[in-house]
C-alpha cells in the first residue's frame, strides 16, 4: 500500500521536483553574472539585494550573506521553495484524504483490513518519501550548479534540505488534519489553502514588523526560514527542527483520531440533516447565461472577495508601519518616490498591487479548477445534453470570469483605499483605478490559458496553469542568463502588468494580455467544438 | 427527409474505434417513432458509446446517426430540443439543491412545465429542497430522470436508467415510460438486465463486443432468456418427462434433486412436473453475459438481422 500511495504522488513529484531542480541552476547563473568577483562588487550587490528583499518580503525571507553564492541561492531559490512546496502539500493532502475517498480507494483499503491509523501513517510516509526525493534532487542540483562557480558546503545544503523536508511534511500533516473537517476534495483544498495562507501571513508579517516576531513562531514557515545553514556562518535551527517534528507527530495523531471518528466521505463534525428543509425557490439568476455560472461559483467568489479584502487591509496597515524604515535605504527612497512625491503611494504600488497580481491569478486558477471539475464530474455533459451550442459554454465561462475578476479587483482596491483613508493617508483615486483595471486583463490571461487547458486536458488543467505561472515567473530571470534579448522578459505575464500606479499603464503589455485572452478563449472554443465529452 | 416522417433514431455504419478492439463498429439500427426500443448488452459492449454518439458527446470514427432526420453531429443543438437524456453516471452537482438543478438545466432546455415537474417528483417521492450531495444514489438517479422527462421530449435516451432505483421506483419508472409512449414519445433505453427490457420494450437491439448481434422481437427475446432451475422431489424424479419438455435442456438428476436450464416459457416444465411431489423449486436468471454465451456459444460474432 505504501508503494501504491507513493505512486499516487508521482506526478506531483515530477512537476515540483522539476521546479526545485531548475531554480538553483538559474539562480547560480544569475549570481555569477550579476554579483561580480571583487569584495567591493559583492558588497554592492548584497546591498542592492537587501533593498530588493524589502520589496519582496511577501515572497522571500530576509537575506543572509547574499554576497556569497551559497547565501544568494539559499535566499533566492530555496527561499521561494516554501511557497512552491505549499501548493504541492495542499494538493497532495487533499488528494490523499478526500480524493482517494471520492475514488473509493479508501473503501477498498479498509475492506482489505488496513487499519485507519495505518492508512494515515502510510499516506504521511509516502508523501514524506516523495518529498525526500524532491528535496534530494534540489540539493543535488544546488551542489552541482554551484560547483561551476564556487563550491557550497554539502553539510550546509543538507541542513537546509532537512528544514525544507520538515516544512513539506508538516504542511502535509496539517492540511491532512483540516481535510478531516471537510466533506469533499474541493473543500479539503480550500481548507488547506486557507490554513496555509494564515500560517504564511503569520511569518511574513514578522519579516517587516519585528514586533510580530513572537507570533511568527506559530508558523512552520518561520521554522524553515530560521535555518540558514547553506550560507557561510549559517546554522541549522534546532528549535525549528524540534517544532516541526512535534507538529508532524501531533497532526498525525490528531488526523488518525479524527479519521477514526468520522464516516468515509463525511466531515468530522456535521449537523444532522433535518427531517424537513425549507423549500427555497431557485434563484432567478439560474435562468440567465453568465449569471447562472456566477451563481454556481458564488461561494468561491465570496471567499476570494474576503481573502482579497483582508490581505489588502493587512498590506496597507503593514505599509504604515514599514514605510519610514524603508525610506532609510537610499535605493528604496528612490524607488518609492518614483513617479510620485508620496513614498506611501510607491509602497502601495509595490506591495499591494504586487500581491494583488498573485491574488487575482490565484482566483483565475480557482475558476479554472471549477471548469475542469464540471468536465470530470459530468456537469458539462449534462449541459451539452440540452440545446446549447458548445461555443456558448466557453463564452459563458469567459463572461463569468470577467464578472468575478472585476468584483475581486474592485473589492481589493476598495478595501485598500478605505483602510488607507482610515489610517490617515488618502490614496489618489485616479491612480488606484489606473492600477486596478489592468489587473482584469492580467487575470484573464490565466483564465484564458486555463480555458484551453481545461478543455483539452481537464484533469491536468491546474498542472498546466502551474507550469505557465512558473515559466512566466522565470521568464523575467532567464533573458540575461541565456543572453536572450530584453523583450523576452516582457513575455512574462507578471511583466506585462507593469507598475501602473507609479509609471502609468503599460499599454504594450495591456494589448498583449488582451491578445492572449482573446486567443486563449478562441482556441478553447475551437477545441470545445471538436472534442469528446464524458468518460 | 422531413422530421415528422423520419425514424426517431437511425444509424448507418456508425463506428467509434477506441483501438484494441474496443468501441462500436458498423452499427445500423432504426428505431421507429413511438416505440420503446431496448438496447441490451453486457458491461463494456458499447451501449454507452452508442448513446454518447447519438447525443453528440462523442465523435464517430465513421458512419452517421440521425434523430428525427437531424444529423447528431452537425445538428446537435437542434437534436437536443427533442431529446431527454439520462447519463449512466449522474452528474455531480455538489451543493446545488434539487430544485436549483431543475432550474439550471430547465432554463437551458428552454423552460419547463412546473406542474409537470411537481407531478414527477411526487410520483418518484423526490425532495427537491435537498442539496444534491445529500441525495442517496437512488435519489440522484430520480433527479436525472425528472430532468430527462420534465420537458416532455419526443425522444428519451436513457442509459441504464433503473440502476440504483429500488423496486418500487423501478415500477413507477416503467409506468412513466409507458405513459410517455402513449403520449407519442419514443424511448431508447439501454440495459444489461434481460427481464427489464422484456418488461417494457417493443423491440430490442442486442450488442456484444461493439457489434450489433441481433435486433430482436419480444418472442426472440423469450428464446434468449433462460433460467437455471433446481427442483427437489419427495419421491421419484420424472427425468424423462422433463427431458421431453420443450425448451428444457441440460437435465441432470442426482438423488431426489434435478437441475436443468429452461429457455422461454416455464409452461412445458410445469406440465412435466404434474403429478410429481415437488418439495422445493428454485429458479435464477443468469447474467446477460452468461445468457449470451449460452445462446451464441460456438458461433462467431453475428451479423445483425434487423426486423
Amino acid at each position: 500500500m505504501l508503494r501504491y500511495a507513493f505512486r499516487l504522488h508521482r506526478w506531483g513529484l515530477v512537476g515540483f521536483a522539476a521546479v526545485m531542480v531548475l531554480s538553483p541552476y538559474f539562480q547560480t547563473g544569475t549570481f555569477a553574472q550579476s554579483a561580480g568577483t571583487t569584495a567591493a562588487q559583492r558588497a554592492a550587490f548584497a546591498h542592492e539585494m537587501s533593498a530588493l528583499a524589502v520589496q519582496l518580503s511577501y515572497l522571500l525571507p530576509a537575506p543572509y550573506r547574499v554576497d556569497t553564492l551559497a547565501g544568494y541561492v539559499q535566499w533566492r531559490a530555496w527561499g521561494t521553495f516554501s511557497v512552491v512546496v505549499s501548493v504541492w502539500a495542499i494538493a497532495a493532502a487533499a488528494g490523499a484524504v478526500r480524493g482517494d475517498e471520492e475514488k473509493q480507494l479508501v473503501d477498498s483499503w479498509l475492506a482489505a483490513q488496513v487499519s485507519r491509523p495505518r492508512l494515515v501513517a502510510s499516506r504521511l510516509a509516502s508523501f514524506g518519501a516523495a518529498a525526500l526525493v524532491a528535496v534530494m534532487a534540489a540539493s543535488l542540483s544546488t551542489v552541482l550548479a554551484a560547483a561551476r562557480y564556487e563550491p557550497v558546503s554539502v553539510a550546509g545544503v543538507a541542513g537546509k534540505a532537512l528544514a525544507l523536508w520538515l516544512l513539506m511534511v508538516t504542511l502535509f500533516a496539517l492540511c491532512s488534519l483540516v481535510a478531516q473537517l471537510t466533506a469533499s476534495l474541493r473543500g479539503a483544498q480550500a481548507a488547506g489553502a486557507g490554513l496555509v495562507v494564515v500560517l504564511y501571513l503569520c511569518d511574513i508579517v514578522a519579516r517587516s514588523q519585528h514586533s510580530f516576531d513572537g507570533l511568527s513562531w506559530v508558523s512552520p514557515y518561520r521554522w524553515y526560514d530560521a535555518t540558514d545553514s547553506m550560507a557561510p556562518g549559517g546554522h541549522l535551527d534546532v528549535a525549528g527542527v524540534g517544532l516541526s517534528v512535534a507538529a508532524i507527530l501531533a497532526a498525525g495523531v490528531l488526523t488518525a483520531l479524527a479519521f477514526a471518528r468520522r464516516d468515509l466521505r463525511g466531515p468530522l463534525f456535521s449537523l444532522p440533516i433535518p427531517a424537513a428543509t425549507r423549500d427555497v425557490p431557485p434563484s432567478p439568476a439560474l435562468a440567465w447565461p453568465v449569471a447562472r455560472l456566477v451563481y454556481r461559483q458564488r461561494w468561491t467568489l465570496a471567499g476570494w472577495m474576503l481573502i482579497t479584502a483582508l490581505v489588502a487591509v493587512f498590506m496597507v496597515t503593514l505599509a504604515h508601519g514599514a514605510v519610514e524604515s524603508l525610506l532609510s535605504l537610499p535605493g528604496m527612497r528612490a524607488f518609492l518616490t518614483h513617479g510620485s512625491s508620496d513614498p506611501y503611494q510607491g509602497f502601495i504600488a509595490t506591495f499591494w498591487f504586487g500581491t494583488a497580481e498573485l491574488l487575482v491569478a490565484g482566483f483565475a486558477v480557482h475558476l479554472v479548477s471549477g471548469w475542469a471539475a464540471d468536465d470530470t464530474e459530468g456537469i458539462l455533459a449534462a449541459v451539452l445534453s440540452t440545446p446549447r451550442h458548445r461555443w456558448a459554454v466557453i463564452a459563458e465561462r469567459a463572461g463569468a470570469a470577467v464578472v468575478g475578476i472585476v468584483v475581486v479587483v474592485a473589492v481589493g482596491s476598495l478595501a485598500a483605499a478605505v483602510a488607507s483613508a482610515g489610517l490617515g493617508t488618502r490614496l489618489d483615486a485616479a491612480g488606484v483605478f489606473r492600477a486596478s483595471w489592468p489587473l482584469v486583463p492580467f487575470a484573464l490571461t490565466f483564465a484564458a490559458v486555463g480555458a484551453v487547458a481545461s478543455t483539452r486536458w481537464p484533469r491536468a488543467a491546474i498542472g498546466v496553469l502551474g507550469i505557465l505561472a512558473f515559466a512566466s515567473f522565470m521568464t523575467a530571470d532567464l533573458p540575461p542568463l541565456m543572453n536572450w534579448p530584453g523583450w523576452v522578459a516582457d513575455l512574462s505575464v507578471f511583466q506585462l502588468y507593469g507598475t501602473p500606479l507609479l509609471t502609468g499603464v503599460f499599454w504594450n503589455g495591456l494589448w498583449a494580455m488582451l491578445a492572449i485572452a482573446a486567443v486563449g478563449f478562441g482556441a478553447a472554443t475551437l477545441l470545445m467544438q471538436r472534442r469528446e465529452v464524458g468518460p | 427527409m422531413g422530421s415528422d416522417e423520419a425514424a426517431a433514431v437511425r444509424t448507418s455504419g456508425l463506428s467509434r474505434d477506441y483501438g484494441a478492439g474496443r468501441g462500436l463498429f458498423d452499427l445500423d439500427i432504426e428505431v421507429r417513432a413511438g416505440e420503446v426500443f431496448g438496447y441490451l448488452g453486457p458491461n463494456g459492449a458499447g451501449k454507452t458509446t452508442t448513446i454518447r454518439l447519438l447525443m453528440g458527446l462523442a465523435r464517430p470514427t465513421r458512419g452517421s446517426a440521425w434523430i428525427f432526420g437531424l444529423d447528431c453531429q452537425s445538428q446537435a443543438v437542434e437534436v437536443k430540443r427533442h431529446v431527454g437524456y439520462v447519463a449512466g453516471e449522474p452528474p455531480q452537482f455538489g451543493a446545488l439543491r434539487g430544485r436549483e438543478v431543475i432550474a439550471y438545466l430547465g432554463a437551458m432546455a428552454g423552460g419547463i412545465d412546473q406542474a409537470y415537474v411537481k407531478q414527477l417528483t411526487e410520483r418518484l417521492e423526490l425532495d427537491l429542497s435537498r442539496r444534491f450531495r445529500e441525495y442517496s444514489t437512488g435519489n440522484k438517479k430520480k433527479l436525472v430522470l425528472v430532468v430527462a422527462f420534465m420537458h416532455r421530449p419526443r425522444l428519451l435516451i436513457l442509459d441504464e436508467p433503473t440502476s440504483g432505483l429500488d423496486p418500487l421506483n423501478q415500477q413507477e419508472f416503467y409506468v412513466m415510460v409507458r405513459e410517455a409512449r402513449q403520449d407519442g414519445a419514443t424511448v431508447f433505453l439501454s440495459s444489461h438486465v434481460l427481464s427489464e427490457v422484456e418488461h417494457i420494450c417493443d423491440r430490442v437491439g442486442i450488442i456484444r463486443s461493439g457489434h450489433l448481434v441481433k435486433v430482436a422481437s419480444l418472442e426472440d427475446l423469450h428464446r434468449i432468456r433462460m433460467h437455471h432451475v433446481e427442483v427437489e422431489f419427495a419421491g421419484d424424479v420424472p427425468v424423462e418427462a422433463i427431458r421431453r419438455a420443450v425448451g428444457v435442456d441440460g437435465v441432470t438428476a442426482e438423488n431426489h434433486r434435478l437441475r436443468c436450464v429452461v429457455r422461454g416459457s416455464f409452461e412445458p416444465l410445469m406440465g412435466a412436473l404434474v403429478g410429481a411431489h415437488v418439495v422445493n423449486l428454485t429458479s435464477h436468471e443468469p447474467s446477460l453475459e452468461e445468457a449470451f454465451l449460452a445462446y451464441y456459444s460456438g458461433a462467431e460474432e453475428g451479423v445483425a438481422s434487423p426486423c
